[in-house]
């Protein structure tokens, strides 16, 4: 097809070559992207430590089933995102447009139970910090709260950055621009999603059940 | 077991029929970390067991979605290097609160805890224990 000569970029060898870079350069991103959130989950881990029982009781006034829905949500939008790449990688470009505008729909549909659980929050008081109007006394609800909507709040911001990700791929995948032999954006979109999904994997049980 | 879709795509090296597996193993393994957590575990055991699945179901995006189990060292490298420090990271953090005592000094002292707390945030919460 012509769009192997068009990728390949005119400081690489061989279109394989540059996939190669193309994919350690996003998992190094990833590498970066784990430990910007692994800042945030130790220090909620240190609080929780300190503050148990205030965290263990904000926790439980959280609406444990939205966090469930929304993880079923992203894993499902995961499996989509998948099959699409097994699609791309067979040259069907219009099916994997499909099923990753099936992730993006999927990813406002997390976006919208979050919507739902913040404006819950603000009517409540539960507000981070110096904000907070909650009914546990002492630091550990504002603590909890601060924590709260620091995670959730920079992982809501990569699910958004992460459908506009997939958005662009999926138009360039509809139009034909990419075939069995050369797919890389599409696979390397669909790498930073399932990261997104990874983290969310953890957010659950840290901050809905435990 | 496959669903329909893998069936459909079974030619042309799919790898759709273990995509679907690997989603049915995330579905039950949340099932089951929800339904562990309404039984409120005692103790740290119910962080244990929430944070080992977990793991599990992050093991199983990383390798089967991200592909990390067929990739080449390099890349499986870069990750489980990043994995390594997010155990530094929060382990040795969390070491250092667990390992850190409260004031030894007696607690009616002038020096306990509580007293110390007081002069510090001007408050008076506590009686003072001798005349």
């Amino acid at each position: 097809m012509s769009s192997e000569p068009a990728a390949l970029a005119h400081h690489f060898e061989s279109i394989e070559k540059q996939v190669h870079a193309e994919r350690m350069g996003m998992w190094l991103f990833l590498a970066t992207e784990v430990l910007l959130f692994t800042a945030l989950f130790a220090a909620y881990g240190v609080y929780r430590f300190l503050y148990t029982s205030a965290f263990a009781e904000a926790s439980r006034g959280l609406e444990t089933w939205m966090g469930g829905v929304n993880t079923f949500v992203l894993v499902t939008s995961s499996l989509t995102v998948a099959l699409g790449l097994d699609a791309a990688a067979r040259g069907q470009g219009r099916r994997s447009a499909a099923l990753y505008a099936a992730s993006i729909g999927m990813g406002l549909v997390f976006m919208a139970l979050k919507a739902v659980e913040y404006r819950h929050h603000f009517v409540h008081g539960e507000l981070p910090g110096m904000y907070y109007q909650g009914h546990i006394p002492g630091s550990g609800g504002s603590l909890f709260f601060a924590l709260y909507f620091l995670i959730t709040g920079l992982h809501a911001l990569h699910v958004l950055i992460g459908m506009t990700v997939l958005g662009v791929v999926a138009v360039k995948s509809w139009r034909g621009r990419y075939s069995a032999s050369y797919h890389a954006p599409v696979e390397l979109a669909g790498l930073y999603w399932h990261l997104v999904d990874l983290i969310w994997i953890f957010v659950f049980p840290l901050i809905y059940l435990i | 077991m496959s669903a329909p879709d893998a069936a459909h795509a079974g030619r042309a090296h799919s790898h759709a029929g273990r995509y679907v597996l690997v989603w049915v193993g995330l579905v039950c393994l949340t099932a089951l970390t929800w339904g562990l957590s309404r039984f409120h575990i005692p103790g740290g055991a119910g962080v244990a067991v929430a944070l080992g699945i977990a793991t599990a179901k992050g093991a199983l995006v990383a390798l089967f979605f991200m592909h990390l189990y067929d990739q080449p060292g390099a890349n499986r490298l870069v990750f489980v290097t990043s994995l390594v420090f997010v155990v530094l990271l929060v382990g040795l953090t969390l070491l250092d609160n667990a390992t850190r005592f409260p004031l030894a000094n007696p607690p009616d002292s002038e020096l306990s805890p509580g007293q110390v707390r007081d002069a510090v945030l001007g408050t008076h919460s506590a009686e003072p224990p001798s005349h």
